[in-house]
């Protein structure tokens, strides 16, 4: 009898927290696209694959996206883009972290406006950025996405003075992601 | 019962120590990016430096390639009197690749010819069989390459010729090539080329037949250049070899070609140093008879530019 009330205790506490862990939401199928556009060029790399999570009690969020699952429209320029741009050999992932502070938003069904503050690793280089997103909260699910701006010289990417006009100095990246309960 | 509650507590506060260590990292699930991704740019271009490499095209590029090798840089036919060779053309060919997918290519070519065979059109097939991947769940690339060159020069007279041609049968000659590289860093990919020639119709005593190896690699000096080799081992019948050699008072030798490659976002220049004076498998593999010893290497170079096809929308 005694045995069975310590296993059932242990058992009940092995599993209880993990209901704790609803709080975090992921998605497997995050899309991460950059947008660079000159007079000579414009130049789309999007990744369907990117990894995100969400912690709806603490605001925080991290996405990951792999540099060489970003397919363009020219073959040859998804060489380019891992080889020279972005060295993914060296930096194969490029990754965020960070926060949304209006959290309690989160748990509230309807479309927010929220800021997200926090870090963006890419070509080794990490750099505090903050930008508004937009959080729609409907039905046990959660879609998020964000616009901002990257300069490339920021996170140290070289763009050889030959193509220098066809590469903008500054990126439009867009993300967005649907959260289910994990 | 104290006790039980203690137990509880204690195992609950372990799993939620060890959750919280994980916390959104753990979520994510890093397995997600094992997927067993390609190694590209195992080369740069289609070719090292005389031989092919294991790259196809993408599917709707084109590449256009422009070969040429000069004339024996020293030697009886160098030397300051030919301007170390650069006032001759020895060879030059006009290729276009397509990609019909990211594995099939289809090729097309105009080569002058370097020996008495001028004028030739080729038609090519490359396939990409086995591609290589960063898990190495794949360890090597493999593609099967595939030619028919076909010779527009006029007929000799003399029976005993490697022109002798009787009929349009004459006239051509096959290549089959598996392609086997890998990249084993950043830095350095090298590649093996077992060689099937085929020619239909050869000079008197000649081999219809050849088996070659190809052995090349590329060696990566900067973010945009490398060096670049390759070296053809010919086995050649050595009685026929002997005869040939004996009556053309011209030896046999392998080809060597070394080379600079310089790649500035899309085009691929290489700047490179051969003793094959031709370009074309079917002739440098059986037929190379200058050699590096005597000063018979020339100056050659190939510059080849992607043009891209794709529709808009990835």
């Amino acid at each position: 009898m005694k045995k069975k009330s310590i296993m059932l205790a242990i058992c009940m506490g092995l599993i209880l927290p993990y209901s704790w862990a609803q709080h975090i939401w992921v998605s497997h199928d995050a899309q991460v696209s950059f947008y660079s556009s000159t007079p000579v060029e414009d130049i789309e790399g999007i990744s369907k694959s990117a990894n995100s999570a969400l912690n709806i009690t603490t605001g925080e969020i991290i996405f990951k996206v792999k540099n060489t699952s970003f397919a363009f429209q020219k073959k040859m320029m998804q060489e380019h883009f891992n080889e020279d741009y972005m060295e993914s050999h060296r930096y194969p992932v490029s990754e965020f972290k960070g926060k949304i502070a209006e959290v309690e938003q989160l748990k509230q069904q309807g479309s927010h406006d929220v800021v997200v503050k926090g870090v963006l690793q890419v070509h080794g280089v990490s750099k505090p950025y903050a930008t508004h997103a937009t959080v729609v909260v409907k039905d046990g699910v959660i879609a998020a996405s964000a616009n901002f701006k990257v300069k490339t010289a920021d996170h140290q990417i070289k763009v050889p003075s030959i193509v220098v006009a066809n590469i903008a100095e500054e990126l439009m990246v867009q993300v967005s992601a649907v959260y289910r309960s994990n | 019962m104290k006790v039980l509650i203690g137990i509880f507590l204690f195992s609950m506060a372990f799993t939620r120590a060890a959750l919280a260590q994980g916390d959104l990292e753990a979520a994510l699930g890093e397995n997600d990016f094992n997927d067993h991704e390609k190694v590209t740019a195992t080369f740069k271009s289609g070719h090292l430096i005389n031989g092919h490499s294991i790259e196809t095209v993408y599917k709707r590029e084109l590449e256009v390639r422009i070969d040429h090798r000069f004339g024996d840089i020293a030697g009886d036919n160098g030397g300051i009197s030919r301007f170390f060779g650069l006032d001759q053309a020895a060879d030059v060919r006009f290729g276009f690749d397509y990609g019909i997918s990211d594995r099939l290519t289809i090729g097309i070519g105009r080569t002058k010819g370097a020996t008495a065979i001028t004028q030739l059109y080729d038609g090519s097939l490359k396939y990409r069989l086995w591609q290589q991947t960063v898990d190495q769940h794949v360890p090597i690339s493999v593609t099967l390459y595939g030619s028919t060159t076909v010779t527009g020069v006029e007929a000799s007279t003399d029976p005993t010729s490697a022109t002798a041609y009787s009929g349009f049968k004459d006239r051509l000659t096959y290549v089959v090539q598996a392609l086997i590289a890998r990249k084993f860093s950043e830095a350095l990919s090298l590649q093996l080329s077992p060689t099937y020639l085929h020619r239909n119709f050869t000079a008197f005593n000649d081999q219809n037949d050849l088996l070659a190896l190809g052995i090349g690699g590329r060696v990566k000096v900067s973010r945009h250049m490398a060096l670049v080799a390759d070296y053809f081992l010919t086995f050649r019948d050595r009685a026929k070899k002997e005869y040939l050699e004996a009556m053309s008072l011209q030896s046999f030798y392998n080809a060597l070609g070394v080379g600079l490659e310089i790649e500035t976002g899309g085009h691929v220049f290489h700047l490179n140093f051969t003793n094959a004076t031709a370009i074309q498998e079917m002739q440098f593999i059986p037929e190379t008879t200058s050699s590096w010893g005597k000063g018979q290497f020339r100056w050659g170079f190939s510059l080849s530019r992607r043009f891209s096809f794709s529709q808009r929308g990835v």
